[in-house]
């Protein structure tokens, strides 16, 4: 049995975990992580092998070693997901992501507000629990300013102090300054997209990611391999966490990381306090416990909320953080629209160049264009890039069905993947589903992962009115772009049934009020000052944009307060 | 001989224990083996040639028959002709075979039960095991396993058993050449994917035309320089 003693304990060292490690040991606070992957090198990550991290998810949870599992509704029985994307290792998902980084709009911090003043109190559905957040653009946009330039995001703004600027997004919301480093060189995927875009009126732009453009803190610059989604970077261009806050954390001294560690519990005593966790060792070993002032829990959603309802007592019958009944509720997912165009007159090579959603027009998202009569609130991003994200020809077989009347096999299959493979791009409309407290992470009574533990198993079903029509009006501006563009061939693929989608979000939600949320804005739970949970589980509603970045401004946010606020005065924030 | 295939060979011979390395993992039953890295597989050269699918060769994992079937199932769905190099050209069938013996261990009894299904639906609609139909009556099988109609089936469903070998033989088709299929980069010749570049040039991403910058890159040609 192994006990040690620190200041702080993080379980989870990813996006948020590696920034807390930095930030807090910069700070002179004594922090331990525990991480249930390894920790890899970049020299890890030469061999660009399309078969082993994106076909079988090498970076990726296993699904039989850890399952989560899904079903539709509380009617039906949940089967394992068969493809996780989250991640397993020190840094997280950062480390295989697509590296799109946004900052999210002005009024995704108050849609409950912006659509009751714009559209009125019935304009949202009667059975979604969507709240404000508890916090405005103008005060994360300092520690949005913070990440892009500590870790590293190469873009072109669109909206300077108010200033707006042609060739960045136009729709976002004031920035301080620019960004770090320029926008990545635009591909033929992106070419083709802002051509067709243009025409149409609308607003393209390079999508800001996470992969430097130039040199930049001595790593060197994208070299536009393509091997971005599913893959770690071989030159350390992608400014995951593994190679920006980890080794900031190393340098202070007091950060100590744990691999191969699984957190069971989370430990509390009858005054109310957490006083530490403990975990499964590498070696298979149970009792391993870390005593700690502060418990952080920095998983991806899933086991952030597992770990709090394993973690119940006599004191906390429902589980840590779970008084009201909030945990696990509200969860929220991204659904994919996609559309393809593909052409007899160019090529567009999409295998060239960062992955993922390459270039994109914001003026169907958020609230940026008037819903009135539409029959839904909130929209999508919508980019161009490879089908599955990744440009390679598996990824791009296995996501592109083809177009209406030809098989998915056999000899005209043959001929229209031959042809077309080089000589095509796909659009995919990210939308902001909104949360409905039935959508739910709980603990699966029947399926167990290797440590036997429960597996984390969620309701979930996008069906709503509200997102069928939105998804509905998407896949009608993607075929729009996609003709525009004088493809030979557009076509979209079909929506998948009650499908669980991607980008998962909830759980633990951020609010204003303890009777409707887990957390305050800092990710401090309610029930338990020295708690906290930080992640995009905070997040009470998703928008269109992907998550990253905003909960990478969250943790520089809850490292500012614990170092600033909380350990000069230990206790409730708000 | 060209210069890729000197390196091809010299991989070969330079991996051969990573033969050894792949049975081991094959005695790891279930999870266990679903966790191990994939392990770099000896191309053709190196296991019993599928070039004859009569059947009666036994392969890595898959038996004579069973190896018949999956190798006249992946045709089907991605047919060869001249100039069009297909699953039989591709090797595919090896590339199956070896995940079997290897990383798919886990999915032996998914194979070996769905083969066994198609087998008997066929003997039973068409009097004889789907490697012995012509070509136009293996087709309506296959479409008929696509559709979910085939009757017979319990587990996998055929939808099921379709869906799977499908994935697998695009797999076959398009991974790299270690792994077994794609045998000579017959796959990635076929679409145009130039394999694993490290870098592409400002040039390179300005063209609308086919990429024509150099030879087709794969891991073996990677591997010296993952070895400094």
């Amino acid at each position: 049995m192994a006990t040690e003693k620190t200041d702080v304990v993080i379980v989870g060292v990813g996006a948020v975990g590696g920034i807390l490690a930095a930030e807090l040991g910069k700070a002179g606070m004594k922090v331990i992580g525990l991480e249930r992957g390894p920790r890899l090198k970049t020299s890890d990550f030469a061999p660009l092998d399309e078969l082993r991290y994106f076909q079988r998810q090498d970076l990726r949870p296993d699904v039989k070693r850890q399952p989560v599992t899904w079903r539709a509704n509380a009617n039906s029985r949940a089967t394992p997901i068969q493809s996780l994307s989250y991640g397993n290792q020190a840094g997280g998902g950062t480390v295989h992501y697509g590296s799109v980084s946004w900052r999210f709009h002005e009024d995704d911090f108050r849609v409950r507000s912006q659509t009751i003043e714009r559209y009125g109190a019935n304009a949202i559905p009667e059975d979604s629990s969507v709240i404000d957040w508890p916090l405005s653009y103008a005060q994360l946009e300092p520690y949005y300013d913070r990440a892009e330039y500590e870790l590293g995001v190469s873009g072109k703004a669109g909206n300077l102090q108010g200033r707006r600027i042609e060739g960045g997004n136009v729709f976002e919301a004031p920035r301080r300054r620019d960004y770090p480093l320029p926008a990545l060189q635009v591909d033929q995927a992106g070419v083709n997209f802002e051509a067709a875009a243009k025409k149409l009126g609308y607003h393209p732009f390079s999508t800001p990611r996470a992969i430097i453009s130039q040199a930049y803190k001595g790593r060197p610059a994208c070299t536009y391999c393509g091997f971005c989604q599913g893959f770690g970077c071989h030159v350390a261009a992608k400014s995951s966490i593994l190679v920006t806050a980890l080794p900031d954390a190393d340098a202070t001294g007091n950060f100590k990381l744990i691999t191969g560690a699984m957190c069971y519990r989370v430990n509390s005593d009858n005054s109310g306090r957490v006083t530490g966790v403990s975990y499964y060792g590498p070696d298979g070993s149970a009792d391993n416990t870390i005593e700690a002032e502060i418990v952080v829990v920095a998983p991806f959603i899933y086991d952030a909320v597992r770990l709090l309802l394993l973690s119940k007592t006599t004191k906390f019958p429902n589980g840590l953080a779970n008084s009201r009944g909030h945990l696990g509720k509200h969860i929220m997912a991204h659904i994919g629209a996609r559309a393809f165009a593909a052409f007899d007159d160019r090529h567009v090579n999409i295998y060239m160049g960062p992955s993922a959603q390459k270039h994109t027009i914001d003026d169907f998202n958020a609230d940026n264009f008037d819903h009135g009569g539409l029959g839904f609130i909130r929209g999508a991003q919508i980019s161009a890039g490879p089908a599955g994200l990744e440009g390679g020809p598996i990824g791009t077989a296995m996501n592109m069905p083809p177009p209406p009347g030809v098989p998915r096999w056999g000899a005209r299959y043959r001929d229209f993947f031959a042809k077309y493979y080089t000589r095509h791009l796909a659009m995919t409309g990210q939308t902001e589903n909104l949360p409905y407290a039935d959508q739910t992470i709980d603990l699966d009574p029947d399926i167990r992962d290797a440590w036997g533990l429960p597996a984390p198993r969620m309701t979930y079903d996008w069906r709503r009115p509200n997102e069928t029509k939105r998804i509905e009006f998407i896949n009608a501006k993607l075929l729009e772009i996609g003709r525009a563009m004088g493809a030979t061939h557009v076509w979209r693929s079909p929506s998948s049934p009650g499908s669980p989608g991607s980008h998962h979000q909830g759980g633990a939600r951020m609010g204003s009020d303890p009777s409707n949320s887990v957390v305050n804005r800092y990710g401090q739970t309610w029930d338990i000052p020295n708690l906290f949970v930080i992640g995009s589980s905070n997040f009470p509603t998703s928008s269109g944009f992907n998550p990253t970045l905003t909960i990478q401004a969250l943790a520089y946010m809850s490292a500012d307060a614990m170092v600033n606020r909380y350990r000069k005065n230990p206790g409730p924030l708000i | 001989m060209s210069k890729h295939d000197e390196a091809r060979r010299a991989f070969l011979v330079g991996t051969a224990i990573g033969a050894g390395a792949a049975a081991s993992v094959a005695l790891v039953p279930g999870a266990l083996a679903q966790h191990q890295p994939p392990q770099p597989a000896p191309a053709n050269t190196t296991v019993p040639d599928h070039g004859d699918h009569s059947g009666g060769g036994y392969g890595a994992w898959l038996n004579g028959e069973e190896s018949a079937a999956i190798a006249a199932f992946a045709e089907r769905l991605m047919p060869g002709e001249p100039g069009k190099p297909g699953a039989t050209d591709a090797g595919v069938l090896n590339y199956i075979d070896l995940a079997l013996a290897g990383a798919y261990a886990d999915q032996r009894d998914f194979y070996r039960r769905g083969i066994a299904q198609l087998d008997a639906y066929c003997r039973k609609t068409q009097n004889a095991p789907f490697a012995q139909l012509p070509a136009a009556r293996q087709d309506e099988v296959i479409a008929a396993l696509e559709q979910d109609k085939a009757e017979g089936f319990s587990w996998p469903s055929a939808q099921a058993f379709f869906n799977t070998v499908r994935t697998h033989t695009i797999e076959g088709m398009f991974a790299d050449p270690v792994y077994g299929g794609n045998k000579d980069f017959a796959g990635w010749r076929l679409v145009g994917f130039p394999g694993a570049h490290p870098a592409f040039s400002p040039a390179d991403m300005e063209s609308k035309e086919a990429f024509v910058g150099g030879a087709l890159i794969g891991l073996q040609a990677q591997a010296p320089s993952r070895r400094t």
